[in-house]
C-alpha cells in the first residue's frame, strides 16, 4: 500500500491535481477570512456591476455584483464552501454504505451478494438526476438534505465496482491462510480484504467528489439544492441566467469554478488510477 | 434470422418487466412516504380537516400501502395516471405531450455522441505512439470530466450570449406557429411543408443536442480507443499486414468492425444515461420536453405527475438497454448460440 502511494506521489498529474483541489479546498476552509464581504450582504444601489478592471466596475467589488447587489467574489467563495462540504460528506457517506455492502456481497456470496446485487441493479434502473429530484421532493432543501440525497444516490457506484475487487481478492491464498490461522470472517474481511481494495476506494473517492459538486450544481440549479441562505454556485448559474444580457459575467464565472474543482477531482482520481492501479502500472497504459 | 431476432427481443423485454414492476413500486413507495399529504396539496389551503378526510378516503389514502399500489398500478395499466394537482390535467397525457420533445432532443445528441466519439475515438488510436498522444489523453480526459449541465452552460455562453449565433430558448422562434400532427416538431413542420419552422427548430436544437453529445462522447472515444489496442495485439491484424494491407484498410476494413462490440456495450448504458441527462438540458435552454416538467411538478410536488415521468423515464432507459443487449448478441456470432 506504502509503495504504490508513495510513487502516486512522483506523478506530476497527480501533483497538479492535488494543488488544484488545495486550493479550493483553501477557499472553503478560509472563505470567512479571504472574502472581502459577507456573501448575502445586498447593496441594492449597484447591482449587476462588471468586474473592477471593466468600464463601471467598482474596486471594492472585484468580480462585480449579482442582480441583488451582492459581491460575486465573496459569493464564489463561500461557494466553495458549499460544494466542498457537500462533495466531501456526500462522498464519505456513499463509501461506508458501499464498501460495507460491496465487502459482505463479495466476501460471503450466495443468496447475500444475489440480493445486494438485485439490490443494486434496481436501483440504478433509476436514472440518477431522476432519483435525486425525486429524494429532494421528500426531504425538502438544506445543506445536509443535499448530502443525504446523493448518498442515497450514489452508494451503488461504489458497491458495483468495489464487488468485484473483493470477489478476487476473496479467492488469493493469502485471504485462505488468514482463515486457517484462525481469523474470524470479521478479521479476515478487515485486516486482509479491505487493505486490498484500499486504492481502488481511494480512486473511486476522487471521482465520487467530483460527481457530488456537479449534483450539487445541478440542484441548486433547479432550485433544490442547500436553500436560498447558503452561496451556491449554481443557485449563483440559475440567476445569472436570467440576466445573462447584462452581466455575462456572472453567469461564466461560477461556470469556471464548477469546471476547475471538477477537472480537479477527475484528473486526481485518474492520476490516482494509473499510479496505484498494480495491473495498470505493469502494462505500461 | 429476423425470427431470431425479433424472438431475441421480445425474451428481452419480457425479462424487463419484473424489473419494472419493482422500479414502479419503489417509486410508488418513496413518494408515498414522503411527508407530502396529496389529499391536502389537491385542496385550496382553506379546506377543513374534514374536508381533507374526505378527499384522502376518495384518493384511497386511508387503505394500506400494497392495496394503495395495486390500485395505482391497474389505473396505470389503463393509461390513467391520475391528474396533475398543479396543472389539473391528466398527468399521462401532459407526459404524452412533452415526450416527442425529449425524444427528438435524445436522438440528436446520440447520432452527435456516436460521430464525435468514433471520430475521435479513431483520431485517438490514430495519434498512439506521438507526442501528440498524451496532450489528446489528457484532453480527453479534461472533456470526460465536463458533464452536460456545464457543456449546456459553456455552449449558451459562447454561442448564444458572446456570438449571437444561435437561440437558446425554447423549442422554435415564439413567432412562428407550432403544428400538432405527431408531436415531433421537426416531423410535423416537414409534414405541413413549413421549412422556416423546420429551420428554426434544427436552429434551436443545435446547441442542446451538442451539450449532450458532447458530454457523451469522450466515454466512447476512449472505450473505442482501448477497444482498438486490444484488438492490434490479435493475429489476424498481423496477418493482414503480411498480406500487405494498408494501415487504413486494417484500421477500417478489420480493426474497426471488431472493436465495434465492446464500444456498441459502452454506448447502449451512455444512451440509458444521455436520456435521463435531457433533463438538465431542457432546463438550461428552457426546453419544453418532459424534463422541464418534471423539475415543475418537482417544485410543485406534484406527486401524481412525479410518478408518471419519472416512470416513463425507468421505462425508456430500461427499453433502451434492452434493445443495446438485444443488438450486442445480435452483433456478436459467438453468442448467437441455440
Amino acid at each position: 500500500m506504502s509503495g504504490p502511494l508513495i510513487r502516486s506521489l512522483r506523478s506530476p498529474r497527480v501533483w497538479i491535481a492535488f494543488a488544484m483541489v488545495m486550493g479550493v479546498g483553501f477557499c472553503a476552509v478560509f472563505a470567512g477570512a479571504i472574502a472581502p464581504h459577507d456573501p448575502a450582504e445586498q447593496n441594492l444601489l449597484s447591482i449587476l456591476l462588471p468586474p473592477a478592471w471593466l468600464q463601471g466596475g467598482d474596486p471594492s467589488f472585484p468580480l462585480g455584483t449579482d442582480s441583488l447587489g451582492r459581491d460575486v467574489l465573496s459569493r464564489l467563495i463561500y461557494g466553495a464552501r458549499t460544494a466542498m462540504i457537500v462533495a466531501f460528506f456526500a462522498s464519505v457517506g456513499a463509501m461506508i454504505i458501499g464498501t460495507v455492502l460491496a465487502h459482505i456481497s463479495g466476501y460471503f456470496g450466495g443468496a447475500v451478494d444475489w440480493i445486494i446485487g438485485r439490490l443494486v441493479d434496481v436501483w440504478m434502473s433509476f436514472p440518477p438526476v431522476i432519483l435525486s429530484l425525486i429524494l429532494m421532493v421528500g426531504l425538502g432543501v438544506g445543506l445536509d438534505r443535499v448530502i443525504l440525497a446523493i448518498v442515497l444516490v450514489d452508494w451503488t457506484r461504489f458497491c458495483r465496482v468495489l464487488r468485484s475487487e473483493v470477489l478476487i481478492v476473496t479467492r488469493k491464498d493469502y485471504v485462505s491462510a488468514a482463515r486457517l490461522l484462525g481469523f474470524s470472517h470479521w478479521q479476515a474481511i478487515v485486516r486482509e480484504v479491505f487493505p486490498a481494495t484500499l486504492p481502488l476506494l481511494i480512486t473511486l473517492f476522487s471521482l465520487e467528489m467530483a460527481i457530488a459538486v456537479v449534483v450539487e450544481a445541478i440542484l441548486s440549479f433547479v432550485g433544490l439544492g442547500v436553500g436560498p441562505d447558503q452561496a451556491a454556485w449554481g443557485q449563483m448559474i440559475a440567476d445569472a441566467r436570467q440576466y445573462v444580457y447584462q452581466s455575462p459575467w456572472n453567469l461564466l464565472l461560477p461556470i469556471l469554478c464548477i469546471f476547475f474543482t471538477v477537472a480537479a477531482f477527475n484528473l486526481l482520481g485518474d492520476g490516482l488510477r494509473r499510479t496505484l492501479d498494480v495491473r495498470l502500472a505493469e502494462t505500461g497504459h | 434470422m429476423i425470427a431470431t431476432i425479433a424472438k431475441l427481443i421480445a425474451r428481452r423485454l419480457l425479462a424487463a418487466i419484473p424489473i419494472l414492476l419493482i422500479v414502479s413500486a419503489l417509486l410508488f413507495c418513496v413518494l408515498r412516504l414522503l411527508p407530502v399529504d396529496p389529499a391536502a396539496m389537491s385542496l385550496p389551503p382553506t379546506a377543513t380537516i374534514a374536508e381533507i378526510e374526505a378527499k384522502r378516503r376518495d384518493m384511497g389514502l386511508d387503505r394500506p400501502l400494497p392495496e394503495q399500489y395495486l390500485i395505482w398500478l391497474k389505473a396505470a395499466l389503463h393509461g390513467d395516471f391520475g391528474r396533475s394537482i398543479a396543472l389539473g390535467r391528466e398527468a399521462g397525457s401532459l407526459v404524452a405531450l412533452t415526450l416527442p420533445a425529449t425524444i427528438e432532443l435524445a436522438l440528436s445528441a446520440m447520432a452527435i455522441a456516436a460521430v464525435l466519439g468514433i471520430g475521435g475515438g479513431l483520431l485517438l488510436f490514430h495519434l498512439r505512439g506521438s507526442w501528440l498522444e498524451s496532450v489528446a489523453d489528457l484532453a480527453s480526459i479534461l472533456l470526460l470530466s465536463i458533464p452536460e449541465f456545464l457543456w449546456g452552460l459553456i455552449l449558451l455562453f459562447v454561442f448564444g450570449v458572446v456570438l449571437h449565433a444561435l437561440p437558446f430558448t425554447g423549442e422554435v422562434s415564439p413567432s412562428l406557429p407550432q403544428p400538432h400532427i405527431t408531436g415531433f416538431l421537426l416531423l410535423d413542420s416537414l409534414l405541413i411543408g413549413r421549412l422556416d419552422i423546420f429551420a428554426s427548430a434544427c436552429r434551436h436544437l443545435i446547441l442542446p443536442a451538442f451539450a449532450l453529445g458532447l458530454a457523451f462522447s469522450p466515454a466512447i472515444m476512449r472505450v473505442l480507443r482501448s477497444s482498438l489496442f486490444d484488438v492490434y495485439h490479435e493475429d489476424y491484424i498481423a496477418q493482414a499486414r503480411l498480406r500487405g494491407l494498408t494501415e487504413r484498410q486494417i484500421l477500417l476494413g478489420h480493426a474497426l468492425k471488431n472493436a465495434a462490440l465492446p464500444t456498441i456495450t459502452l454506448a447502449g448504458v451512455q444512451f440509458g444515461i444521455l436520456f435521463s441527462g435531457t433533463l438538465l438540458v431542457e432546463v438550461i435552454y428552457s426546453y419544453p420536453g418532459m424534463g422541464n416538467l418534471m423539475v415543475d411538478a418537482v417544485r410543485n410536488a406534484d406527486l401524481p405527475l412525479i410518478q408518471a415521468i419519472g416512470l416513463t423515464y425507468c421505462v425508456v432507459v430500461l427499453l433502451i438497454n434492452t434493445l443495446v443487449d438485444s443488438l450486442y448478441v445480435v452483433l456478436n456470432p459467438k453468442l448467437r448460440v441455440h
